[in-house]
């Protein structure tokens, strides 16, 4: 029995499950969905649509009035354009889960980036969540697991393309967000945004230098500094892998390599494993496998890029988060798993985690401007390069393709387009002030691809899920509440030194913060130490949502807060109640501060946004409307992200399921 | 806070007071006690608190 079990163990998917139990969380089987139709047919009219992340219609339309997007304002005058509705609040993952199910929150429950976990008030990522395996086999120092761990999408309701399975009509959705673990279904899907990277994290590059600054700093979840040391013109460092479920503690893996540092010339070899090759300063990699060994016979694979940053007088070599190794995917990046591997047969290894582009390494110094660019225009060309490859071999049915780079590069450039900004800099905004603009228009370039593949019969849609606006003021809102009388912490517990809720008086405690743009009571019956009444509820959610849009903000005269969402006005379904109690829409120019979401309690409760990470989305949605651009003219008015769903749907024929609360566009 | 002593090699602490020169530390103890704090960092908690917040920073909304 002991034997039978142990071979379970050791298949490489139900091993693989168990690897993110202790790190990311792992392994689905979305691939052994039991399809009802083979998804092959014919359906005379064809979808194709594009997924720009975070385009802003404002931004959209002035550069279509100065020419520089002329595939867009071709599309426009042949159909339609007009701002998009988001979602409450407008963040991504919530966003795409309105469009992929053609729901509002209430029927899809994701409500934030971050939910919480009643029983322990600590934060938790609301995308998916790991179950580690229960049944393990102790032999020594080693654990055998006994049954698979499971990762699972928590996003609920069916996905549009599931629905389209039902009626035989033939999807390909390329990488959109909220969709990790893919959902069961016999359409080529690739997971996106949510996808962790190999160590479980939401990307952790490795930096390794001699520079004294950076010798004893260890970057939270965006990376990690390894202090090295240049001997003999020879560095030797190792890079962390995920963690091993088959040791007692489960720690963590790693790959030792060296780094041969040529005497005379700014050249090095980097060794490991069986790889060799040489960078010169300033040179990229390309893809490098790594595996990492968890027992003999036992090991994983992904691949990282290396970029040589300098070699003297200084050492810097910066190594990206490892990506789940398409061609060998540890974890269920596909459906059905083979679209992951032969993507990887045509075009080699590609970037599978979430979204490629290392804001962390940027915001920390650890790349520049430039060099961040760099490796957000591999993202670029490789998804330019699979937009055409899918395009080529559409026939039927719908293709969705989504590109990141819109998001990702004015989430970090905003402050150079906004001379008001904290973080703005003349000299860096000569330099990298076009940035958003250029990437705006290499949008266009992929819609032309788009419309150079259109016939009669294909309707194109672009989309995006919000727009932007400047992060100049963060808002401490667990400081307010603290400050207001509905937050208390124990006696001689300093507010400034609280992370995580360590220190509240949860018996005194009515209301905390959590996430980016939610608040919760501490309601009795639900939270561990609930104290709130139901009866109370609605009275005390009224009273903290009139105060909050009351607030202006001393240094600039602003509201800080446009519209305190009470969850129960604005949302419907069958997954209302496990929602926030309040969604925060902020104004133009505010968010969460950086500290906030986790349960911290900074002493100021406005701060100035001084990071890079300067343009976001946080507002009360009617400021940041994304884009929707129709080659049919829509009809409807006001549209919303679940009505283009809708919309799709009754392209095909399909009669709108009583679930989907979205009304057709067209 | 007290300080307790550790009884090294001979020829391993030389090995230490090279490299801690060489790296740029003020002594060699100071270097051991970089090392040190770093390696039983490792085994504080891999599912920690830290760690939870480790993993939502990397989503780039959170400091």
């Amino acid at each position: 029995m002991v034997k039978e079990k142990k071979d379970e163990a050791l298949d490489r998917r139900e091993f693989l499950k168990l690897l993110l139990g202790t790190s990311a969380g792992l392994l689905l089987s979305p691939g052994q969905a039991v399809l009802r139709t083979r998804g092959s047919r014919d359906s005379g009219i064809k979808v194709i649509v594009l997924g720009f992340d975070g385009m802003d219609p404002v931004l959209t339309r002035a550069l279509m009035q100065e020419g520089r997007l002329p595939a867009f304002r071709a599309l426009a005058s042949a159909g339609s354009f007009q701002p998009l509705g988001s979602s409450i609040p407008p963040q991504s993952p919530v966003a795409w889960a309105n469009f992929i199910t053609g729901t509002n929150p209430g029927g899809h429950a994701i409500f934030d980036f971050v939910h919480r976990n009643p029983e322990n008030y600590l934060p938790v990522f609301s995308a998916s969540e790991s179950i580690p395996s229960r049944h393990n086999l102790k032999l020594g120092r080693l654990i055998l697991p006994l049954s698979g761990g499971e990762i699972r999408n928590l996003r609920k309701g069916r996905a549009f393309w599931q629905i389209l399975e039902d009626y035989d009509i033939p999807a390909t959705i390329f990488k959109i967000p909220s969709n990790y673990p893919p959902v069961k279904t016999r359409q080529k899907t690739l997971s996106g945004m949510g996808t962790p990277d190999l160590k479980g994290y939401y990307g952790l590059f490795n930096y390794y230098t001699n520079e004294y600054k950076a010798i004893t700093e260890e970057y939270g979840g965006g990376g990690r500094v390894h202090d090295v040391y240049v001997i003999g013109n020879r560095v030797e460092a190792r890079i962390p892998g995920p963690n091993n479920p088959f040791r007692a503690g489960n720690p963590e893996t790693y790959v030792d390599f060296k780094v041969f540092i040529d005497p005379v010339n700014p050249v090095a070899k980097i060794s490991y494993q069986d790889q060799e090759f040489i960078l010169r300063e300033k040179e990229w990699s390309g893809w490098k496998k790594i595996t990492f060994e968890f027992i003999p016979g036992q090991s994983v694979t992904g691949i990282c890029l290396f970029y040589l940053k300098e070699v003297r007088p200084k050492f810097k070599l910066y190594v990206s988060p490892i990506n789940i190794d398409p061609e060998k995917p540890a974890l269920p990046i596909s459906t059905p798993e083979h679209y992951a591997r032969e993507l990887a047969e045509k075009f080699g290894p590609f970037f599978t985690k979430g979204l490629p582009a290392d804001t962390a390494a940027l915001e920390n110094e650890v790349l520049d401007e430039k060099e961040f660019l760099a490796q957000d225009e591999l993202v670029y060309q490789e998804s330019m390069a699979m937009l055409e490859h899918e395009l080529s071999r559409f026939r039927s049915g719908l293709l969705f393709f989504y590109f990141s780079n819109t998001d990702q590069r004015q989430h970090m450039f905003f402050r150079l387009i906004d001379r008001e900004h904290p973080a703005y800099e003349e000299k860096l905004a000569r330099e990298f002030g076009q940035v958003i603009a250029s990437t705006y228009q290499q949008m266009d370039r992929a819609l032309q691809l788009a419309l150079d593949k259109a016939d009669k019969n294909t309707v194109i849609i672009v989309m995006s899920d919000h727009g932007f606006n400047p992060f100049r003021r963060g808002f401490n809102l667990n400081t307010w509440l603290l400050q207001n009388g509905y937050h208390y912490l124990e006696p001689g517990v300093k507010p400034e030194e609280v992370s995580l809720f360590q220190g509240t008086d949860w018996s005194r405690t009515r209301a905390y913060g959590v996430g980016l743009n939610a608040l919760y009571l501490n309601l009795k019956g639900r939270e561990k130490y609930g104290l709130v009444r139901p009866e109370e509820k609605e009275p005390l959610l009224r009273e903290i949502a009139y105060k909050l849009e009351q607030l202006v903000d001393p240094k600039t005269g602003q509201k800080i807060i446009l519209k305190a969402y009470l969850s129960q006005d604005v949302y419907r379904g069958p997954y209302q109640a496990e929602a926030p109690d309040l969604i925060l829409g902020f104004n133009r120019n505010y968010r969460i501060s950086w500290a906030s979401p986790l349960g911290s309690f900074p002493r100021e409760l406005l701060e100035d946004n001084r990071q890079k990470w300067s343009g976001d989305h946080m507002s009360s949605p009617e400021v940041i409307p994304g884009i929707l651009l129709t080659s049919r003219p829509v009809k409807l008015p006001d549209p919303k992200l679940e009505d283009v769903t809708a919309g799709i749907l009754s392209l095909f024929g399909i009669k709108i399921p009583p679930e989907i609360t979205g009304r057709n566009i067209f | 806070m007290g300080k307790a002593k550790v009884k090294l090699e001979k020829e391993l602490y030389e090995k230490i007071k090279k490299i801690a020169e060489v790296a740029g530390y003020s002594s060699a103890e100071e270097f051991i006690v970089h090392v040190l704090e770093k390696e039983v960092a490792k085994f504080e908690g891999a599912d920690s608190e830290e760690e939870i917040k480790k993993r939502l920073k990397g989503l780039g909304y959170i400091s």
